[in-house]
């Protein structure tokens, strides 16, 4: 494989790489700035990669309208510079590198903790430009945030991880950052903080966020650490803070304010940097404690049965749940593919679904990147069909 | 008129009651909430389960027709409109809330039930469902569903989509497929997202999953009274600007303010005042006052004569009221009302509604506005008598003219209330044939027989293989007169 990416300086070069590609009946790997993590499954042969990163301009920023348009090859980190002074954010909190493209966030589609607040990446993605697999440049949506003109194509390209298409600019929705910022832990043992997430994501104090980290991670003796943010006027979070206290029946281990606050999650941001194996494991929040054991059992097979790298996460709110670890890159643990496989029939039978992020080959073929999807596997194929009929493009819906 | 047999094997399936064929009962179908369009159907069928919705669609298809799926009938765009003599599946006894998981915040339902009813059935439970669009008491999820639908609280809660999380959708080849509902992490292609807005042209969704929110413990809702329209939507801007996020944010201009208080709707508004903002900030009751001064301090710098506040339900309702009846006020000024429906990026607002009253002006027609300012979401109503064809010619004219006005200040032609058969002619505004064809692709991934709401939301004369198409494509220009049956 050519490992040197091909890095267009327009929409225009980025569709003549996609129709000559066709034309030479190559294939082409859609990226950014090849930091983000993961391809799912979604990429099985290869591709010249396709870097959009000398797409950067930003087009269109009229702060007012708390709306930007720039081209997918744009950093977070840069947009956060762009949009910080005048008290905006885009609170994608994604897994991944701050150093990844706002295309790329797109094209991967996943959400981080601030989901419940902010919307998904999917609820704030505007518009996009994009050049499918068989050469066509499409801009669908718009930059306006209400629109219901004609199918929902944005949506179905958001997440769609460069297997339609690759995306070449993007409007997003931003959002005002909050008056504070804060962030509660609170530390205890595996069913405690458990319990304390449930308290916490029932209660009717709007948290922005509320996860659960292992202790060690954060330096807390206890097993757990509930991390919640507190996102808002500052009347708002104190009286939140006040209230939270109370329904836990107990102080914080620790509270981080403003700066703090933020470079803790941005720290947890990058969470999955460098695992060989991450999984996630969604079910419905009230079945979290099982979803949790079940990622257990796949963090202590991963670690060979020894202390090891191998930790996880839960976003209690959306009641995910995250397995990563670095595993040997000759031989993964003896059974961890068993354990994966169990762990999905587990949290299926509770209407959950496990999907491998990172996996090393042996064990993403023996237990599948994603559960069984036959139901829509003809759609899907269709949908890739319409717009990539040559499969010039590598990826595809695992 | 449909064959017999197939109105006998309708029968079989759902019912001898649940189809009807009768002339009379079918006039009630003749057209949404957009009257101007009216066509009669075929027949109607109301199905009661996923089964029975499964095997309509196999007998409708079988006989060569093509389906209209149909909420509560008050969509703002003709979609519901049944062309052709198409069969119209109503969803009206799919109306079972299967589930309210309260510990998940989420709820089950059948497409028929009412919005408003969703909430009021969660309420003991203190959640809600917040899409809260104006017909919320009398639409249906399933309609909201169809057409992506919003509400003045999407400012600050988001459109439908946001709380769609998992569908089951009857496909036009009878096959049943599920989509999202595995938590919040569906794997492969956002198709719930996708069919989010399809305006059923793409199958008919029988059971909907969705979201709920916790019910905000306080509300202030704010009235701020203008001269000038154009300093209202400053305050807008203004207070967007300053990082306030209102829940709602809602513009009410002067002839539909005079409209309202000539009626029975009477809200106490000033009849001499030319914007009318309302402004509700909700959430927890600690920082909400210092949340309303704020929005009042921006008021009154942008120019607002004075800017009330309502402190309990029974005031809030009030302040409310000239905003929730604009709709009801203006069918007494004039027998027929075309609603528009555009979004502009915000700041643009005080723009675009000096170029639309400019262009009532012009057409020397009556240009009412009631918009979701926050959005940028504008509800210019032309108000016309359609037995004047003269009028009706002008109002189509002025109708194009404030769309380009929007489109090109960067906006689109619909915000929420969907293209139908409405505004597919406008299609071409704002998308090239390339995203029109692979519109059409989409519809075929999932259509390839196009019997599923056919003659909505592309423009026939965009399509691909139009010449081939053995179907007489409908237009959907406004009618004179209802149509002859």
């Amino acid at each position: 494989m050519n490992n040197q990416a091909l890095t267009p300086e327009s929409t225009a070069e980025t569709r003549e790489i996609v129709l000559a590609a066709r034309a030479a009946g190559s294939r082409l790997l859609p990226a950014g700035r090849r930091t983000w993590p993961g391809a799912g499954g979604w990429t099985r042969d290869g591709g010249t990669p396709v870097s959009t990163s000398q797409l950067d301009t930003v087009h269109h920023y009229e702060p007012a309208d708390l709306i930007l348009t720039a081209g997918a090859g744009i950093g977070l980190d840069r947009l956060a510079r762009i949009v910080g002074p005048n008290r905006q954010w885009l609170p994608f909190d994604a897994p991944g590198s701050s150093a990844g493209t706002l295309g790329a966030a797109v094209a991967s589609g996943t959400s981080g903790p601030l989901r419940t607040r902010y919307g998904a990446t999917r609820d704030n993605v505007l518009g996009l430009e994009v050049v499918t697999g068989d050469g066509r440049t499409l801009r669908i949506g718009g930059r306006v945030v209400k629109n219901v003109a004609g199918y929902d194509l944005v949506r179905l390209f958001t997440g769609s991880r460069g297997s339609l298409g690759i995306i070449t600019r993007v409007s997003v929705r931003l959002f005002p950052i909050p008056g504070a910022d804060e962030t509660l832990l609170f530390a205890g043992g595996p069913s405690e903080a458990v319990s304390m997430a449930r308290t916490v994501c029932t209660s009717e104090v709007p948290v922005a966020a509320a996860e659960l980290v292992e202790g060690e991670e954060v330096g807390a003796d206890r097993a757990m650490v509930l991390a919640v943010r507190l996102l808002g006027g500052p009347r708002e979070v104190e009286e939140s803070r006040r209230r939270i206290r109370a329904a836990l029946g107990t102080e914080p281990w620790r509270a981080l304010h403003d700066g703090e606050s933020r470079r803790f999650h941005t720290a947890r941001i990058g969470w999955e940097e460098g695992a060989s194996l991450v999984a996630r494991l969604a079910a419905l929040p009230d079945r979290l404690d099982a979803a949790l054991a079940a990622a257990r059992a796949c963090a202590t097979r991963a670690n060979g049965g020894a202390q090891g790298s191998a930790a996880i996460t839960a976003d209690a709110l959306q009641g995910l749940v995250r397995v990563r670890a670095s595993l040997p890159d000759v031989d993964p643990p003896t059974g961890l593919a068993e354990t994966l496989a169990t762990a999905r029939r587990d949290v299926e039978a509770l209407g959950g679904s496990l999907t491998l992020s990172h996996a090393p080959p042996q064990v993403a073929t023996r237990v599948g990147w994603t559960g069984s999807r036959r139901e829509t596997a003809a759609l899907t194929e269709r949908i890739k069909a319409l717009f990539d009929p040559d499969s010039v493009l590598a990826p595809r819906c695992p | 008129m449909i064959p017999g047999r197939l109105t006998k094997e309708l029968a079989r399936i759902c019912g001898r009651d649940a189809v009807i064929i009768d002339r009379d009962r079918l006039l009630v179908y003749e057209s949404d909430a957009l009257t101007a369009y009216r066509h009669r159907p075929g027949a109607v069928v109301l199905p009661r389960t996923t089964e029975e919705v499964r095997r309509t669609v196999q007998a409708v298809v079988r006989h060569g027709l093509p389906i209209v799926p149909r909420g509560a009938g008050t969509g703002l765009s003709g979609g519901a409109v049944a062309l052709n003599g198409a069969v119209v599946i109503g969803t009206a006894r799919m109306n079972r809330i299967l589930a309210i998981d309260a510990p998940n915040r989420r709820a089950v339902l059948q497409p028929g039930v009412i919005n408003a009813e969703l909430s009021a059935a969660a309420a003991g439970q203190g959640l809600y469902y917040a899409p809260d669009p104006s017909s919320q008491t009398a639409c249906t999820i399933g309609g909201n569903v169809a057409e992506n639908s919003g509400g003045p609280h999407c400012l600050k809660y988001g459109v439908t989509s946001r709380y769609v999380t998992g569908l089951t959708v009857v496909l036009p080849d009878g096959s049943v497929v599920k989509a999202g509902g595995q938590g919040r992490e569906a794997p492969g292609y956002d198709l719930v997202g996708l069919f989010v807005g399809s305006e059923g042209c793409f199958g008919i969704a029988t059971e909907i999953e969705v979201g709920l929110l916790p019910v905000p413990e306080g509300v202030r809702t704010l009235l701020g009274i203008f001269d000038r329209i154009e300093d209202a939507g400053r305050a807008v801007s203004e207070i967007i600007s300053a990082g306030l996020l209102p829940a709602a944010m809602e513009i009410i201009d002067g002839p539909t303010i005079r409209a309202v208080e000539d009626s029975v709707f009477a809200a106490g508004y000033p009849t001499d005042a030319e914007a009318a903002l309302v402004i509700e900030f909700d959430g927890l009751e600690a920082g909400l006052d210092d949340e309303a001064e704020r929005a009042t301090r921006f008021c009154l710098r942008a120019g607002a004569r004075e800017v009330r506040g309502a402190r309990d339900e029974e005031e809030r309702v009030a302040l409310w009221k000239g905003r929730k009846k604009a709709f009801g006020a203006m069918g007494r000024i004039a027998p027929d009302l075309l609603v528009q429906d555009a979004t502009v990026p915000r700041t643009t607002l005080p723009a675009i509604l000096k170029g639309i009253s400019e262009i009532g002006k012009r057409y020397n027609l009556i240009v009412a506005n009631v918009f979701h300012a926050g959005d940028g979401n504008l509800h210019p109503n032309i108000l016309f008598d359609r037995r004047d064809l003269d009028e009706l010619e002008r109002v189509e004219h002025a109708s194009k003219e404030i769309m380009q006005l929007c489109v090109d200040a960067g906006g689109t032609i619909t915000g929420e209330h969907g293209v139908g058969l409405d505004k597919k002619h406008h299609m071409p505004l704002i998308y090239g044939p390339d995203e029109l064809d692979t519109m059409w692709g989409i519809r075929r991934v999932f259509d390839p027989g196009a019997v599923m709401n056919p003659g909505k939301v592309l423009p026939e004369e965009t399509e691909p293989s139009h010449a081939n198409r053995g179907q007489d494509p409908a237009r959907g220009e406004l009618v004179g007169a209802p149509a002859p049956a």
